[in-house]
């Protein structure tokens, strides 16, 4: 017999970790938007724009297993075509002098809202993801990771060249600043809630039945193309989403935004980010971004204030940030978040601390057999 | 490499090289015959480099399932080195570069590969991120102070030069076409190159272990052959070509900077996938080809296109992808040994993978 308290408890259990996750981007939000300054403010919308990206990626990657050098193509869409529907008619005219006319047509006269821009370019994403989602499902392993660093380096060499459409080169100008610190976490907090949904679906537990082991998932019955195809597709909106925010926000952004460039890249870092915080889960997702930002943001104001006076060569903080990534991996090789989701209050216990305390040679034999023996 | 199929794959490989070549032939004698011969030749140079860099890249990737984006930093060290070792003399700059290149490779095994050995590939993969990002740092801000001790200005500006020697790139015509004494190196180094390693691969014991763990790491383990000693010499090796490979690629372009490995890494990266990345032969072919398909397709594309050739090329490398997952020479084998099997009129035994 089931109390009434237990049901309610297991009830909590499951909305748990998102609403946890959310708690924790708020008061991220409301610390950094009552107590710090300009400077932190940037730095904590340019946290959440990436989380969304991190976001975007770990329903594909995380739930599938298939790695994905493509999604900032699909940033790169979102900014684009999110900017072009919002720069105000009397710039546009100037500044896209040699836009093809049907294309024109459309464009030209465009002025639509924020909201409307955004989900435009989330949409706009969308499609791009359908179109290519036919070739990438196909792929597994590294050639999937290849096949979708091709579509990275179509769209890359698509924006550089086709100056007529994306200006080239050359930035944008006139884009509206709208991108606020609450709209980012808005967005934010809805795509945490996604991730999660995603994952506990139905669909989501085929794709990841289809990660553990792909043809004991086929034998079930998972068609596993099919299931792939809605998670790049979902996520192409996500990351396109994240994309028109950039976009509004940075307001003069190029191809070279959304591309490998020399040092840590968006391409490599938001992989990065979401192996570090352990891949499989939301809380990963979320946990790595959060260790890489304010362990990258904390050494490079060290390196560009110096601390008593000191200040270490420049570069430091990039160093620092690619040893600790490195330690990272070495201590905990499946991600800060071993792949689980945040342990409902009750379960937590201090043992997997213990455990990485004793591997790093700290903490002592006599305090993990005490912890043994006391259970 | 080890059973009949690998040895078909060769056979096929080699033949596909020849394909690619009459293709590029046909392609350039439509352009015109001096100027396509010279196209033809300018590909096979420029794709042999790649496939001796996909070569690398696909060793490492079978014993260790490591795709390696700290390879490129490989040939950034190695461009480092011939820089400062620029006055030593020709051997004496190529010596030092594939020693110090190879020890560099054996360091980053030792401090960051063995350690997260085991871990899964994607793991692997951003482990390597981190270790060619490292790299890179220490060379744009010039912790080591090597800079104070050569030159005032190396490591803090964009790019330096390694002086071509005159001898070496100076083109000669031979009947309308312009070849020079580097073109002439670079395909007889890759020839050796590739030819030790098979030789090396086939007839020593190291050569056996290698193979044995690019079939099955655990198992090789469980024979007696000693995985830090493996992984280690496949470092090595791996080394040792980047060393050649940054010596033919810096004496072509001349350009010394701290991101100058990630193009070339780039190229025979997707290269080796295209190929199939699980063969060597497969690899390198597939390095061979994207770099000869790049270079071809600059050539060849009209101007008003040019400027667009990466996308044509990802285009292809698409194509390849979705039509030939496995890589152009697992598919080839195949077909070709149907063929063989029919007219051998030998009953299928097992389907090469």
């Amino acid at each position: 017999m089931t109390s009434v308290l237990q049901r309610v408890e297991s009830a909590a259990r499951v909305v748990w970790p998102p609403l946890a996750l959310c708690a924790f981007l708020v008061v991220t939000w409301a610390l950094v938007d009552g107590f710090g300054g300009v400077v932190y403010k940037d730095t904590a919308v340019r946290l959440f724009l990436t989380l969304i990206v991190v976001l975007g990626l770990q329903m594909f990657s995380g739930n599938s297993g298939v790695l994905s050098f493509g999604h900032i193509a699909f940033m790169a869409i979102g900014a684009y075509v999110s900017a072009l529907l919002t720069i105000p008619p009397d710039i546009k005219k100037f500044t896209y002098l040699s836009m093809p006319s049907w294309l024109g047509y459309w464009i030209l006269p465009a002025k639509l809202s924020p909201l409307e821009a955004t989900l435009a370019g989330g949409g706009f994403a969308m499609l791009f993801a359908l179109i290519t989602a036919p070739a990438i499902v196909r792929l597994a392993g590294v050639e999937a990771g290849i096949g979708t660093l091709a579509i990275l380096v179509i769209v890359y060499v698509f924006d550089v060249q086709t100056s007529a459409i994306t200006r080239g080169t050359s930035t944008q100008i006139g884009v509206p600043q709208t991108t606020t610190f609450v709209m980012v976490l808005v967005w934010a907090l809805i795509f945490v809630g996604v991730a999660f949904v995603f994952k506990q679906s139905r669909r989501g537990l085929r794709l990841r039945a289809s990660r553990e082991n792909w043809r004991a998932a086929r034998s079930v019955g998972v068609r596993v193309p099919i299931e792939r195809a809605i998670a790049w597709v979902l996520s192409g909106f996500v990351v396109g989403v994240a994309g028109a925010l950039y976009g509004h926000y940075f307001v003069t952004f190029g191809p070279d935004d959304f591309y490998f460039n020399q040092g840590f890249n968006i391409v490599l870092l938001s992989i990065a980010m979401l192996v570090v915080g352990g891949m499989s889960s939301v809380t990963g997702a979320v946990a790595g971004c959060y260790f890489i930002t304010v362990i990258y943001e904390a050494f490079r104001r060290w390196e560009v204030n110096g601390l008593d006076g000191v200040r270490p060569p420049s570069g430091t903080a990039n160093f620092i940030l690619a040893a600790i990534l490195l330690a990272t991996l070495i201590l905990r090789p499946s991600g800060i978040s071993a792949g689980q989701e945040l342990p409902w209050p009750g379960d937590w216990s201090l043992r997997p601390f213990r455990r990485a305390a004793r591997r790093i040679g700290l903490g002592g034999a006599q305090d993990s057999v005490a912890a043994e023996s006391s259970r | 490499m080890i059973s009949g199929a690998e040895r078909r794959y060769a056979a096929v490989s080699g033949g596909l090289v020849g394909a690619v070549a009459l293709v590029i032939l046909v392609l350039a004698l439509i352009v015109g015959t001096a100027e396509g011969v010279q196209y033809t030749l300018d590909s096979l140079a420029y794709g042999s480099l790649f496939a001796v860099m996909a070569l690398g890249l696909a060793l490492l990737f079978n014993v260790m399932g490591l795709m390696n984006f700290a390879y490129g930093e490989l040939i950034m060290a190695g461009a480092y080195v011939m820089y400062f070792t620029r006055s030593w003399g020709w051997l004496g700059m190529m010596l030092m570069t594939i020693l110090i290149v190879t020890i560099l490779s054996l360091l980053m095994e030792l401090i960051a590969f063995r350690p997260v050995r085991n871990a899964s590939p994607a793991v692997l993969l951003v482990t390597s991120f981190a270790v060619s990002y490292a790299i890179q740092q220490l060379a744009w801000t010039d912790v080591f102070g090597l800079a104070h001790r050569f030159d005032s200005t190396i490591g803090t500006g964009i790019q330096k030069g390694v002086e071509p020697y005159p001898w070496l790139t100076t083109q000669f015509n031979v009947g309308g076409v312009l070849i020079s004494r580097l073109e002439i190196a670079t395909w007889i180094v890759t020839a050796v190159l590739l030819l030790g390693l098979t030789l090396l691969l086939k007839k020593t014991t190291l050569g056996i272990q290698l193979r044995a763990s690019t079939e099955d790491f655990r198992m090789a383990q469980l024979t007696g052959v000693r995985a830090n000693w493996v992984i280690a010499s496949a470092f090595a090796i791996t080394g040792v070509l980047a060393g050649a490979v940054s010596i033919l690629y810096i004496l072509r372009t001349g350009a010394v900077a701290p991101d100058i490995g990630q193009g070339p890494l780039f190229v025979a990266f997707v290269g080796g996938v295209i190929g199939g990345l699980g063969s060597l032969s497969g690899a390198a072919l597939g390095g061979f080809v994207l770099g000869a398909i790049i270079n071809a397709l600059s050539a060849t594309l009209p101007i008003t296109l040019k400027s667009h050739t990466q996308l044509f090329a990802f285009l292809i490398v698409i194509g390849i992808l979705v039509f030939v997952p496995n890589g152009l020479v697992s598919v080839r084998a195949s077909a070709f040994s149907r063929v063989w099997r029919r007219v051998r009129r030998i009953a299928p035994a097992e389907e090469p993978t």
